[in-house]
């Protein structure tokens, strides 16, 4: 079957490595647990060897601890360890940094070693005592993308000795091909599906490690990150289905990776599904650790030492912005450097005069040096090629003295009205250099304007604030809608941009002495978010509580309801059961709601009627 | 430069888009964003290329660096080694999980340092599912095939994808950028041109290149020549001068003549969006006091909204005018 599936596909002659691979790993462990634990064909082999292939290093640690148990596995490693290596001498450049400097000791951790020893203590646990003792197996790690989720729990199986099972989806069929050989009895599955078999799989027969070590306690640890995607609620259900199976019938400490979206503003479906998936696992009795961002200075501390064993001298400043335009994200800062570390050769004048102009003029201002756009472009987070921009207009330096002729010929303003030339280029030039969107750069703005402001000028304050008001106006289109590439938004956007960015140059017209002052995040945002958070809760719940039918107004649910159940005690998030329950009871209670509800809203259209 | 970009000159009796003939074949021809732009030369020869996002605004670029990166990278193996997806391929979820995983288990011999790569031009159309599909396959073959993403904005982007690649931002092009670009092309198709001509083009591209060589090719093949009338009546865009003596009008004081200006370019049949548009670009880049710009261009873009909610009428853009004499007054001096 599974050949016939194959022999259909264009790109088949492909897997000379993978059956390559696949047969060393069958070697040593796997064909009975290729059987039991995921799939019945070829592609998981080539998922192994990446398993065992990429990391030989932690393997062999690993066989300190029992050797003769891992002698098969150890002389297969030994094997791929050859492999590999001769790879690498092939050519030093090979290969992502990401996977070259891949942490192989807890030590090299970047991540916050109390959360590692969290994560380590409950895996040693589980994996030394019987397994009756605990009836929870399974650990959910959140965390924005790469802080290094994954890595934590490689590393640490490594250090215990214990081998990670990946879940992994085998390469479907496309839909077209599903349609033109369905008669061949050839299903289409989807992740989901399979992700159920799975579930299923381990329900019935367990996850039996004894099955495929010839006989000997290998501990396994089970790793899950690629989770299906589910859109819609149906196949959300089913996947909530399938955890609380999982998570109810696992003897394996099980991991479960969710990396949650940072910036849930977008309201996106999935990030919310993912936030409610988390929350009913850690109902269904996982246990749950968050991972925070990567500190900056760890993140530094592995970018250099990346540097020295690249032997590539990257100046210490340069590491630092690669480091805070990361956002937390090692992974990223890891590509960033190896981006830019591309440098071109020393023959390219124009490069070396690029960096002797930055250190000639790094002295006077840290802002400036950034201004030469050299590590601009990178950094996934874009505030970082704002925040020279914004610097630029929160200090906003003038020329001293008046070179008033240019306007003079035109015409004359008003003292007060009338301000110093600038000293930069045109605040759409600097914008435009910035990468910035219009709505970042508003907000920032006004969250920062005020420390720049001198004590006494109220009336600055005034303007300032005025005009940032106008630009939100302009911008308030765009409030909760995706932006696209268009040219009638465009014009708007960049109004905005430019009347926030002029008004601000405009509005502060007794400029402070420049100083260092910090750039804060938007309050805003947070603010937002946790609305935001706030609202799909409430819906939540009268969704729950109603069975699908909208019978109040959210704003009564807020102001009558929590507050009542919160004076009855029912107010904790455990308590949504109840909370249902108790809504049951009072419907009647709701449709009187729902009659005044009607009213006051007939009422309020007509008031905007007139 | 010029002669290696034109190697496709062969069939210079068919029109084919100069856009695409002028398309730089090299990463060294690449116009504008030098330090992106030099990073990619160096992958060039150097290979190990890693995974990549190439963001920035429409024409400046982005595909142009990856197909000309692929190209040299790969040379005679292009065909099998790179798999090009855009927005017009069938990139479900689906496609994503076969297709794409099928070409990164493909064996493909190239030599050291050399990667397989996909392709991925307008990323930022994927959807979510199809981008979460992705993550895993990019980490798996990391060693055999590595990922190039061009999109507009990168924020659509789901985050772990990001967190996998390098963000490579592009820039829109400066004016001198374009104009070395189009004086190349002009060159090697005997163009006969003023420069003022050119001007005007690069007015309209507004720091595209595609639309810069779009727009001179429509010019030169309706009128056989480049001068600033052609070119704004190929681009159809009210006039820039025009509108100019609008604005300079209401600095004057003369607001009657303005009216005029804008009567004139309403009976022309320009929609009061184009108006606006054109607008605000002179106010962007007029010449005036600080004052008096920051509130045309809030007016401006008041005006702009209005007109997006449908009251476009000719009433609102002399509404407009009048209010930048409001402010004119003002701010004058007594």
């Amino acid at each position: 079957m599974v050949t016939g599936k194959r022999n259909n596909v264009v790109v088949l002659s492909s897997d000379g490595e993978d059956s390559d691979y696949s047969l060393t790993s069958n070697r040593s462990f796997s064909k009975p647990k290729s059987r039991l634990l995921v799939t019945r064909s070829n592609p998981r082999g080539a998922k192994k060897a990446r398993l065992s292939g990429s990391r030989p290093h932690s393997r062999k640690q690993s066989s300190k601890f029992d050797d003769i148990r891992y002698y098969c596995e150890d002389f297969d490693e030994v094997y791929n360890g050859f492999k590999v290596s001769a790879g690498l001498q092939g050519s030093n450049t090979q290969g992502l940094w990401v996977d070259k400097y891949k942490p192989r000791s807890l030590e090299e951790l970047a991540v916050h070693k109390k959360k590692v020893e969290e994560v380590k203590v409950w895996f040693e646990d589980r994996l030394r005592s019987s397994k009756e003792k605990f009836s929870n197996q399974v650990l959910v790690i959140t965390g924005q993308a790469g802080v290094g989720k994954s890595a934590t729990i490689h590393t640490i199986a490594s250090h215990l000795g214990a081998r990670v099972c990946e879940w992994n989806t085998p390469t479907p069929i496309i839909w077209q091909e599903h349609l033109h050989n369905s008669s061949t009895g050839i299903n289409y599955t989807s992740k989901l599906d399979e992700f159920e078999n799975f579930a299923e799989r381990i329900r019935k027969y367990g996850f039996i490690p004894s099955s495929f070590t010839g006989g000997s306690k290998s501990s396994v640890i089970l790793l899950i990150d690629d989770l299906p995607v589910m859109n819609g609620k149906a196949a959300f259900r089913r996947l909530q289905n399938c955890l609380h199976l999982l998570v109810q019938s696992t003897r394996v400490p099980t991991a479960v990776l969710l990396s949650d979206c940072g910036k849930t503003d977008s309201a996106d479906l999935t990030a919310r599904c993912f936030e409610e998936l988390q929350l009913y696992l850690e109902s269904a009795g996982a246990c749950k650790v968050a991972f925070n961002p990567i500190t900056h200075n760890s993140i530094k501390r592995t970018l250099s030492r990346i540097c020295r064993q690249e032997r590539c001298n990257v100046a210490a400043d340069q590491i630092d912005l690669i480091a805070n335009a990361s956002g937390g994200d090692i992974r990223h800062a890891i590509t960033s450097l190896q981006f830019f570390c591309f440098k071109p050769d020393p023959m390219h004048s124009l490069s070396i005069c690029d960096t002797t102009t930055i250190s000639s003029r790094e002295k006077p201002d840290v802002l400036r040096a950034l201004d030469d756009g050299f590590s601009l472009q990178f950094g996934r987070d874009e505030s970082l090629s704002l925040f020279h921009a914004l610097g630029k207009f929160l200090h906003n330096k003038r020329d001293s003295e008046n070179g008033m002729e240019l306007e003079q010929a035109e015409f004359i303003v008003q003292e007060r009205l009338s301000r110093l030339p600038l000293k930069m280029h045109a605040p759409e030039k600097v914008l435009c250099q910035a990468h910035g969107q219009a709505r970042p750069i508003a907000d920032f703005l006004h969250e920062n304007v005020l420390d720049f402001l001198s004590e006494e000028a109220i009336d600055d304050a005034w303007a300032v604030a005025s005009y940032l008001g106008d630009a939100d106006m302009l911008l308030a289109t765009f409030r909760g809608m995706l932006s696209r590439y268009n040219e009638a938004e465009n014009v708007l956007q960049s109004a905005a941009a430019s009347v926030a960015a002029r008004g601000v140059l405009f509005g502060n017209s007794h400029p402070l002495p420049s100083r260092w002052h910090s750039i804060r995040r938007p309050k805003l945002w947070q603010i937002e978010r946790s609305l935001l958070h706030n609202k799909n809760e409430m819906a939540k719940r009268r969704f729950d509580g109603h069975s699908g039918i909208n019978l109040s107004d959210m704003s009564i649910v807020a102001t009558e309801y929590t507050p009542v159940f919160k004076w009855l005690g029912y107010g904790t998030t455990g308590g949504m059961q109840q909370v249902s329950m108790q809504l049951d009871i009072t419907e009647d209670y709701f449709d009187k709601m729902k009659l005044e509800d009607k009213e006051s809203e007939t009422t309020d259209d007509e008031i905007e009627d007139w | 430069m010029a002669a290696s970009s034109s190697s496709g000159n062969t069939g210079s009796g068919y029109d084919m888009p100069w856009v695409e003939k002028y398309r730089p074949n090299k990463v060294v021809d690449i116009v504008g964003n030098e330090d992106a732009v030099y990073r990619l030369q160096v992958i060039a020869r150097d290979g190990n290329m890693p995974n990549l996002i190439l963001s920035g605004p429409p024409g400046t670029g982005k595909t142009t660096s990856i197909l000309a990166l692929a190209h040299e990278l790969l040379g005679p193996n292009y065909k099998e080694a790179v798999l090009e997806l855009n927005a017009s391929d069938d990139r479900g979820i689906d496609v994503v999980r076969n297709k794409i995983k099928m070409f990164a288990q493909k064996k493909v011999t190239l030599p050291p340092g050399r990667h397989k790569i996909v392709i991925l031009d307008e990323a930022d159309s994927m959807t979510s599912g199809a981008q979460q599909a992705l993550r895993r396959t990019m980490e798996i073959y990391s060693n055999s095939t590595r990922f190039a993403l061009a999109c507009n904005t990168s924020s659509k982007i789901i985050e772990p994808i990001q967190s996998r690649c390098a963000l490579v931002r592009f820039s829109r092009l400066s004016d001198q950028e374009i104009l070395g670009r189009l004086m190349v092309v002009v060159e090697a198709e005997k163009v006969p041109y003023v420069p003022e001509g050119l001007e005007a083009i690069i007015f309209t591209a507004d720091g595209d290149m595609r639309q810069a060589l779009n727009n001179l090719q429509a010019t030169y093949s309706g009128f056989r020549f480049v001068n600033q009338e052609n070119v704004f009546k190929v681009c159809d865009q009210p006039h820039p001068l025009h509108v100019k003596n609008m604005v300079r009008n209401v600095l004057e004081g003369k607001f009657d003549d303005a009216c005029y200006g804008l009567k004139q370019l309403y009976d022309l049949g320009y929609s009061p969006t184009d108006i606006i548009t054109t607008l605000f670009r002179i106010i962007k880049n007029y010449d005036m006091a600080e004052y008096l710009k920051l509130e045309f261009m809030k007016e401006t873009g008041f005006a702009h909204m209005r007109i997006c909610d449908g009251v476009g009428s000719y009433l609102q853009l002399c509404g407009l005018l009048a209010k930048f004499s409001v402010v004119r007054e003002t701010a004058k001096a007594a």
